[in-house]
């Protein structure tokens, strides 16, 4: 395994999350953070004030909503898994169904399948009530192992 | 609402492009810029930042940065196609990853508004990183018109 791959591993292993977010520097940038609810993992994305999209009403820019679904879904499928691989997007899709304000983002994600090559997941956004969620998207990941390969462009290139 | 505004002028979509692109606060923090706003198909640039990678170790962008930059390009190429100064708002938004883009280099946005109605506009998006035959993703996004000036 990588030297990636193993600190990768030994963060799942740890849920020393904190240490997982730090391997993808994206997911640092957003301010991205892994929350226990009781058994359920949940992310969180703080407000700041470079997120915002639309000053005037104000609300967040639609694409830090997308991107940040898409790392807290990236980041479920790493954490479920007993061996951790490194999921690739191969495609994502996001529905937004209200405007997100100055707040907090919360994500809630479901696996829907993890299998050998593909990993398919759900994520619903929201703020300041579950009742009342922002945007939902779906994505699907291709698995790769860590493995010493993991530094040549993925397939399809 | 701005109606007297003339969209096809080039030098006209020059300047609100910059001004609409000047307003998105999140725009400003990535750095995105209005490349070249004068015909239908029009083009932004994001260029390379280290905070974007989503895989340092194989020197990948992650694809997510693509997302909010397919993002704001759709609905600037829409806000371009449709008359005045009226807003927009993203409905939903697709994009399908075709290849990574590498470390070091800019990533190229160019996008198009390819249908309006009264209340909607379809717009797609191609992610390059120089060489438009070898797209990192397409995005299709659909857009309401708010009926609102960007201005209000």
């Amino acid at each position: 395994m990588s030297a990636r791959g193993e600190r990768v591993r030994a963060a799942v292993a740890a849920a020393d999350y904190a240490r997982l977010i730090a391997a993808i520097p994206y997911a640092g940038y957003l301010g991205i953070g892994v929350e226990h609810d009781g058994e359920s993992r949940r992310y969180r994305m703080p407000y700041r004030d470079e997120l915002i999209g639309n000053a005037r009403k104000p609300a967040l820019h639609g694409g830090t909503v997308a991107g940040f679904l898409e790392l807290a879904m990236q980041l479920d499928v790493l954490i479920a898994e007993a061996q951790p691989r490194l999921p690739y997007a191969i495609d994502f899709a996001i529905d937004y169904w209200r405007s997100a304000g100055p707040h907090d983002c919360i994500a809630d994600c479901r696996l829907i399948r993890s299998g050998r090559r593909l990993a398919q997941v759900q994520a619903e956004c929201w703020q300041q009530s579950r009742d009342t969620p922002v945007a939902f998207a779906r994505a699907d990941f291709l698995l790769r192992a860590f493995d010493d390969d993991d530094t040549t462009p993925v397939p399809g290139d | 609402m701005g109606e007297d505004i003339d969209k096809r002028d080039p030098a006209v979509r020059e300047t609100i492009a910059g001004r609409f692109n000047r307003m998105i606060p999140h725009n400003q923090a990535i750095g995105l810029q209005v490349a070249d706003v004068a015909g239908e198909r029009i083009r932004t640039t994001l260029a390379y930042r280290a905070e974007f990678l989503g895989d340092p170790e194989a020197g990948l962008w992650h694809t997510a940065i693509g997302t909010t930059a397919a993002d704001s390009t759709c609905g600037l190429a829409v806000f371009l196609a449709i008359p005045g100064l009226e807003s927009v708002a993203t409905i939903d938004l697709r994009m399908d990853y075709l290849r990574p883009a590498v470390a070091g280099r800019a990533l190229e946005i160019e996008a198009r508004c390819y249908h309006v109605t009264q209340c909607v506009a379809f717009a797609e998006a191609t992610l390059h990183q120089g060489d438009r035959e070898r797209p990192t993703a397409r995005c299709t996004a659909a857009f309401m018109r708010t009926g609102r000036s960007v201005l209000a």
